[in-house]
């Protein structure tokens, strides 16, 4: 056995202790009037800012919220069962803040920035405040560069361009989380040479979930080690076990850590599952610090909790390094209703909306994307030209497949031109279609949108078109794969490509009937 | 705490009171002695924050007691205080008095706990150290707290000066526990 001299632990303690200063500290403090629910209220602490951190007994740290004129009221991040009445409140002389570093990424993380997946301490450098003012107009530019999110749905008729604001809404179960956990794994491709040779920069991924079960946080962290995602990726978790103060500042540790990337001339994409949750949990803090309640019971200020949150995305100026801040916030309402507070604030504040229904996901239309009513304000500037030309007809094909179909229904004669319509869309709905976990690559959705709308699905049973797409995508990857990379390089679509994807397609056919 | 704002209302009164009658000096010794009694006599306060004895009865004891002790101005002010049906917030009002009081004379009080007794020349001269730091009069109060080992905490209003041994300890086991390489 090694023998360990007792010399040399004390060289080491040493070594330690060199460094440890022992003069008079300083420090300011208030006693605790009052504890209960998650709040705190403190007497003394006179110097104290708002929203900065204090420290109470046992390792329990809050935040300043309110600033009375006898007294302070703090929310506790930590259990209230240990801190009393009388006890001795620090100040730190920090408002509360997240660590941040390229360190953060593959960790998951608490919105103070504590790692809970035991992989160890996190050695970052830097310090970021967690409340940020959002940048001004001179230090943005409009949102050029797309973001894909491999749902062909989405990234045809609601394209999401890098510094956007896009809220996911739905119902619950009806596929919102799937959205986004999709676009994290689709983000796999813009770390690629690959990528990188075509000048596609990596985006960086923050997933913040709220108020969510810890077993479904833990399938989406497993779903993302599983697709290689979580490389680039940094789960902030503040489960609905945690306390209500913790949820409250999630969203805003998730931006914080966003901007971090952001500010160094990198992309990020943050999502926020679900703000609904986070303005349950800011209701909570509100009425326990006795600020009025008004509609729903939310307190006043609701807007501006969600406001302040969403305006930090965006696209820097080239001067400022050109980096943006992209989120994708999730809203759950209930029966659809989308009238209700919350969700009418933040489709007000976002720049678009994907709408999610129950009733498509349940006829099986996966992922289950109202794309009458969902819309991306920004978007198209992003969208690439190729995808440009052929969205353009798929969306009114759609329009017009979803005017007559209420029509069919009555199940009178209807004209050829009727039934045409008819068939096509149901064939264009079917191929929008799209498995979980499995993001398709712009260039394959360019080819099959483009076979979609002009006409090469007609002859194919509904049932059919699935396999159809699937079968002439591995087509164009092994015997055209050129055309598939003309359109990755040119982001266009030339005649010539245009004809070579005709002639292509026509080689396809036959050999596709053969196999029914 | 909306006892606190009612306090404080009544004791800036009384000192702005005290001051226009150029009485501060009679003022504040009264309400130092009135303090002090109610604060030795439990059953006092007691007496004055009952609801079932009636406010004449304790207008006529507090008279009983205080007559000929202290001034007739302070004495109006107590028999005012009752006469508002503020009598059970009496303490907390002396209290804030003495408290505006040091605000406007620019006196401090700073407690003081140590390990072991100072003496007269280290008191002193921690007494100049915090006089100079805090650039305003400060009167001391000194009390004993073996568990601190060595050294001093001072606490002037919020602010603690933190010298003592313990502390020292404790910071000591942080940097220890922060330094390691598994925290979570």
């Amino acid at each position: 056995m090694a023998e360990v001299r007792p010399d040399e632990i004390s060289a080491i303690l040493r070594k330690q202790l060199t460094g440890f200063e022992s003069e008079t500290d300083i420090y300011d403090v208030g006693t605790v009037l009052q504890v209960g629910d998650g709040i705190a209220r403190v007497y003394g602490l006179s110097q104290v800012m708002a929203s900065e951190l204090v420290e109470f007994p046992n390792d329990v740290f809050g935040m300043v919220l309110n600033l009375e004129e006898d007294s302070v009221g703090c929310v506790l991040f930590g259990e209230s069962s240990l801190v009393k009445e009388g006890d001795i409140v620090k100040r730190t002389k920090r408002v509360a803040s997240l660590p941040v570093g390229d360190e953060m990424l593959g960790r998951v993380i608490t919105p103070l920035g504590l790692p809970i997946d035991g992989k160890g301490s996190i050695n970052t450098k830097e310090f970021l405040p967690i409340e940020r003012k959002a940048l001004g107009v001179i230090q943005r530019q409009p949102v050029k560069e797309p973001i894909q999110t491999g749902i062909t749905a989405i990234d045809a008729m609601i394209p999401i361009g890098r510094g956007q604001r896009e809220l996911i809404i739905g119902d619950r179960q009806t596929g919102k989380t799937a959205v986004a956990i999709d676009t994290i794994i689709n983000q796999k491709y813009t770390h690629t040479e690959e990528a990188k040779s075509l000048g596609i920069k990596p985006v960086y991924c923050v997933y913040v979930a709220i108020g969510q079960k810890s077993s479904t946080i833990a399938q989406v962290v497993a779903k993302l080690h599983e697709n290689d995602a979580m490389n680039f990726t940094t789960v902030i978790s503040a489960s609905a076990s945690e306390p209500a103060p913790l949820q409250f500042i999630a969203p805003y540790s998730g931006a914080t850590l966003g901007e971090y990337f952001r500010d160094n001339g990198k992309h990020s994409l943050v999502i926020y599952d679900d703000l609904s949750k986070q303005a349950a949990s800011y209701r909570e803090l509100s009425l326990l610090l006795r600020r009025p309640p008004g509609r729903e019971a939310y307190p006043g200020d609701v807007f501006y909790l969600h406001s302040r949150l969403l305006e930090r995305a965006s696209k820097l100026s080239n001067e400022l390094g050109g980096g943006s801040l992209t989120a994708l916030p999730i809203i759950e309402t209930q029966q659809g209703d989308v009238s209700a507070y919350i969700p009418t604030n933040v489709i007000s504040i976002t720049d678009g909306q994907i709408y999610l229904e129950s009733n498509l996901f349940n006829a099986g239309v996966r992922p289950a994307i109202n794309v009458g009513i969902s819309v991306s304000r920004v978007g198209g500037n992003a969208q690439i030209k190729a995808m440009k030309k052929v969205a353009g007809s798929l969306r009114t094909d759609l329009a017009q497949y979803r005017e007559l179909e209420a029509f069919a229904k009555f199940g009178s004669d209807l004209d050829k031109s009727t039934l045409r319509t008819l068939a096509k869309g149901s064939r264009l709905v079917e191929l929008l279609k799209q498995g979980q976990y499995a993001p398709v690559s712009i260039e394959r959705q360019v080819v099959s949108i483009f076979l979609g709308t002009n006409g090469y699905l007609d002859s194919i049973a509904v049932p059919d078109v699935k396999r159809f797409e699937k079968e002439v995508l591995k087509f164009f990857e092994i015997k055209h794969n050129d055309i598939l990379e003309t359109i990755k390089k040119e982001k266009d679509l030339s005649p010539e490509t245009i004809e070579k994807i005709k002639k292509a397609a026509e080689e396809f056919l036959p050999t596709f009937k053969k196999n029914v | 705490m909306a006892e606190q704002k009612v306090s404080a209302r009544y004791a800036s009164s009384l000192l702005d009171f005290a001051i226009q009658k150029n009485q501060l000096d009679t003022v504040s010794n009264d309400i130092e002695f009135v303090s002090s009694v109610l604060k030795q006599n439990p059953n006092l306060n007691r007496m004055l924050e009952s609801p079932v004895i009636k406010p004449e009865l304790k207008s006529s004891i507090l008279e009983e007691i205080f007559k000929n002790k202290i001034n007739y101005d302070t004495m109006e002010f107590l028999l005012f205080v009752v006469k508002k049906k503020r009598e059970e917030i009496l303490f907390s009002i002396l209290e804030k008095f003495k408290e505006l009081r040091d605000i406007k004379l620019g006196f401090v009080n700073v407690n003081v706990s140590v390990a072991s007794e100072f003496s007269d020349s280290q008191k002193s001269e921690l007494k100049n150290r915090l006089e100079s730091m805090l650039g305003k009069k400060v009167r001391m109060s000194y009390s004993l707290n073996d568990k601190l080992i060595g050294g001093f905490i001072a606490q002037a209003g919020d602010t603690v000066y933190n010298a003592s041994i313990k502390h020292q300890l404790d910071l000591l086991k942080k940097h220890f526990v922060e330094a390691s390489p598994i925290t979570n």
